[in-house]
């Protein structure tokens, strides 16, 4: 057997490990969906992990603390920019470690389930980071 | 002194062109005179792209808020060297830096090296193509030397972001982009190999400390990102797999196995047409790095924002740069041809080969996993997202096989390694590491089998870096000198080959680190003044709040007394600030860091109640990476350090 092909199959089954290992990765909290809230509320399934993307509703940041718990409301455009806040999603983080950025109409991406009842149950909450904030200053056209 | 700055940013565009032009020209013709023209372009280019650099510096010191990116990234109220540093905190300003450094790389490069006639004008010409490209993307795409239209110049500007406003982000920045842009220089005198016809191993061997300089600089502005995430992000961990930090570290992937893969070329001539792809990947990832990180191609947390001209333009570049170089190398392919073959499957040679393979397939993992979702869409129709478990679950399938070669591999003799002697240099080190892995799995339990691998493995390879250096300094010492004379003259006669060993042992330290992650522990309680959490043998106790009275930010700083086995340990001061200007919460973890663990608190809110939201992270291991990256950068040191008496330093 030459030494080309004994490295060739060594090759081979350094691919097929590889192959067979993104195969056995489709368990759950591997990877998750990403969709905007439009989209999650046209197609969303009950008990699929998956990351909505949207904007926090004004005034309806609630903390539990006794029930370490944060519920609020998601809507799909910038309430800032004029997004108007119906259809929004309720959200239960089951943490009180909500982002640094997380408050009022931050833009937020929330992962998790959609329960039957129709509230959304998240394990992580993130908000979006601020080196963005060159182009939010142009949206917004605040102080420049 | 804006005005100069943006005239000296155009007058570079035109300089690059002409050098370009010049270089080509001197490499077609072979004209002393054109060459000469070259290199004199890249100084000129050099010395402008400095006048520009030093306005734009000039113009955030002094608070020219005229400019859009001053006024978009500084204020009055941040101090000097943050106003300095928030040049590269936009996306304009790093773009000149960047611009900058390859320049300065370019003109070093070819006053260092000038005794390579028929390779500098091709270098010339590549690296000032390179330059125009920024200087373009600079001029049309990016200024920094735009100014704001009269009637919306303000007297104060909006501030640099506040999480970016600590000592590590402010030269993490420039030690990533000494070594992205770095590779500029290996890259570039590849391609003059490949149009000049020169071939042989000039390109590499004159490249080979320009190539670990840049490595080591990336290397460390790798950890440096870690640490920064460790410190100031607070969410307890320093690696998340964010594009970002995929970003750096895929050409810093290329690049390693590069690194390897010459020795083979230099030892056994073979491998050639190999190492050339591997240094056009390894740059062409540094660009295309910066292109996904700059134009906002993926989803992440820390993208900058760009327009779509600028995606565009880089993504075209980009593609330019890649199918410029494979024309070229197509064009060499038959002179490239090695005579030589591989002898056997059980040699140094073929270690390195497999090393290359398991590197590349690390890249391709982290390559797909973070372009995917930019294409999932398309072809599932839904944006898929891969978690940090979906990398983790991957890679350490493929980054143990790579630790245990690390252990084997410099043991493996070069053409063909007799298996019986093979077998009696890894008996000690296969019984060190089935000792620790043992041992680890009883204390620990079979759930943590492996961490206790990689532990394992970790012990065979410091097994194998220790017996190296023992039968060597050992077999030195026979000449009647000294343990640590011997062990010095090691260093000199070899190296590359005992400075590699320390950088391995500083990837053992790495490995050690990481896989200390399995033990983590997490809890998240609210306690209220005087109340206090467990987690064995550690107690932490809330005392109190007090108020952060500090000119640009207020907030609240938290006293826990923390315990370990009932005995007063330290206070702990984790804060929660609120940045005035930009409007901007951060919360600043406070660690009690020792060599077994980490103890890791943030402050997540002071709810009204005057209760406190506490969590609490015990890290084991975790100053092993830092450790490890110390001894990492160290080793690389000692394999670039110019030592006099070396035949080839000598020379030159």
């Amino acid at each position: 057997m030459s030494k080309g092909v004994q490295i060739a199959i060594g090759a081979l089954i350094i691919a097929g490990l590889v192959m067979w290992l993104g195969a056995s990765q489709s368990g759950e909290a591997r990877f998750t969906y990403f969709q905007t809230l439009g989209e999650f509320q046209q197609n969303g399934t009950v008990g699929e992990p998956v990351r909505v993307h949207g904007f926090v509703a004004l005034g309806t940041i609630e903390r539990d603390v006794a029930a370490k718990r944060v519920t609020f409301a998601v809507q799909e455009h910038a309430p800032h920019a004029g997004g108007a806040a119906g259809h929004a999603l309720r959200v239960e983080y089951a943490s009180l470690e909500t982002p640094d950025l997380f408050k009022d109409g931050a833009e937020v991406v929330v992962e998790g389930k959609l329960t039957p009842a129709g509230t959304f149950h998240a394990t992580n909450l993130l908000a979006k980071c601020p080196s963005k904030f060159e182009a939010m200053a142009k949206e917004q056209g605040t102080r420049i | 002194m804006s005005d100069l700055g943006f005239y000296a940013q155009w007058l570079a565009l035109f300089v690059a062109a002409a050098t370009a032009i010049a270089g080509a020209a001197a490499g077609i013709t072979r004209s002393d005179d054109w060459a000469s023209v070259a290199r004199r372009g890249v100084y000129a280019l050099f010395g402008l792209v400095t006048a520009a650099l030093l306005c734009l510096f000039y113009a955030f010191a002094t608070l020219d808020f005229q400019l859009e990116f001053v006024a978009q990234n500084a204020a009055r109220s941040m101090a000097l060297h943050y106003r300095i540093a928030a040049l590269w905190g936009g996306q304009a300003g790093s773009l000149l830096l960047w611009t900058w450094m390859t320049v300065a790389y370019a003109a070093a490069a070819i006053t260092v090296q000038r005794r390579e006639r028929a390779l500098v004008p091709w270098v010339c010409s590549v690296l000032a193509v390179n330059a125009a490209f920024f200087l373009i993307l600079l001029n049309f795409a990016s200024n920094p030397f735009d100014k704001l239209p009269p009637q919306h110049v303000m007297s104060d500007g909006n501030g640099l972001n506040p999480l970016l406003q600590h000592p590590v982000m402010m030269i993490h920045p420039l030690v990533l982009y000494t070594g992205l842009t770095g590779f500029s220089v290996p890259f570039a005198f590849a391609l003059a190999a490949l149009l000049s016809g020169q071939l042989g191993t000039t390109w590499m061997r004159v490249t080979r400390r320009w190539t670990l300089w840049a490595w080591c600089f990336l290397s460390i502005g790798i950890l440096l990102g870690g640490r920064w995430a460790y410190e100031v992000l607070g969410w307890g961990g320093y690696w998340a797999w964010d594009p970002v930090e995929n970003a750096s570290f895929m050409p810093w992937l290329a690049g390693t196995a590069y690194l390897h893969s010459v020795m083979v070329q230099e030892k056994r001539d073979m491998l050639k047409i190999w190492n050339f792809v591997l240094i056009g990947l390894t740059y062409g990832l540094c660009l295309f790095g910066t292109m996904i990180t700059r134009a906002g191609l993926v989803r992440s947390v820390h993208a900058f924002a760009q327009t779509e001209i600028f995606g565009v333009l880089f993504a075209g570049y980009v593609a330019l740069l890649a199918v410029a170089f494979i024309a070229a190398l197509l064009a060499r392919v038959d002179a490239l041809r090695s005579p030589n073959k591989l002898e056997s499957v059980v040699s140094r040679e073929a270690g390195f080969v497999i090393n290359n393979w398991l590197f590349m397939a690390i890249l391709a993992v982290v390559f797909f996993g973070t372009l995917y979702p930019k294409f999932s869409t398309w072809i599932q129709g839904r944006e898929v997202l891969f978690g940090p478990q979906w990398f983790d679950g991957y890679l350490v399938w493929i980054a143990l096989p790579l630790l245990f070669l690390t252990g084997v591999g410099p043991l493996l003799a070069w053409r063909y390694a007799s298996p019986a002697n093979l077998r009696r240099q890894l008996v000690a080190p296969i019984a060190a590491a089935a000792l620790v892995f043992l041992a680890l799995l009883g204390w620990l339990g079979v759930g943590e089998w492996l961490a206790c691998l990689t532990w394992g493995i970790a012990a065979l390879v410091t097994t194998t870096i220790a017996g190296e250096f023992w039968r060597a300094t050992k077999a030195k010492m026979r000449g009647g000198i000294s343990a640590p004379a011997a062990l010095r003259k090691l260093f000199r006669t070899n190296q590359q080959r005992y400075g590699g060993y320390v950088v391995h042992l500083g990837v053992v330290f790495l490995f050690i680190g990481f896989a200390g992650q399995a033990l983590d522990t997490e809890r998240l309680e609210n306690l209220a003044p005087g109340g206090s959490l467990e987690i064995a043998p550690y107690r932490f106790e809330y005392k109190t709040a007090v108020a952060l009275p500090k000119q640009h930010y207020g907030g609240a700083e938290a006293r826990i007394a923390l315990f370990k086995h009932d005995e007063p340990l330290a206070t702990l001061t984790p804060e929660k600030r609120m940045y005035w200007l930009e409007q901007q919460p951060s919360s600043i973890p406070a660690v009690y860091s020792t060599f077994g663990e980490d103890v890791y608190v943030i402050l997540t809110a002071i709810e009204p109640n005057g209760s406190a939201t506490l969590k609490v992270f015990v890290n084991p291991l975790v100053n092993w990476i830092w450790l490890g990256g110390l001894t990492f950068v160290f080793g690389t040191v000692l394999v670039m350090w110019p030592h006099p008496s070396h035949p080839q330093r000598a020379a030159a």
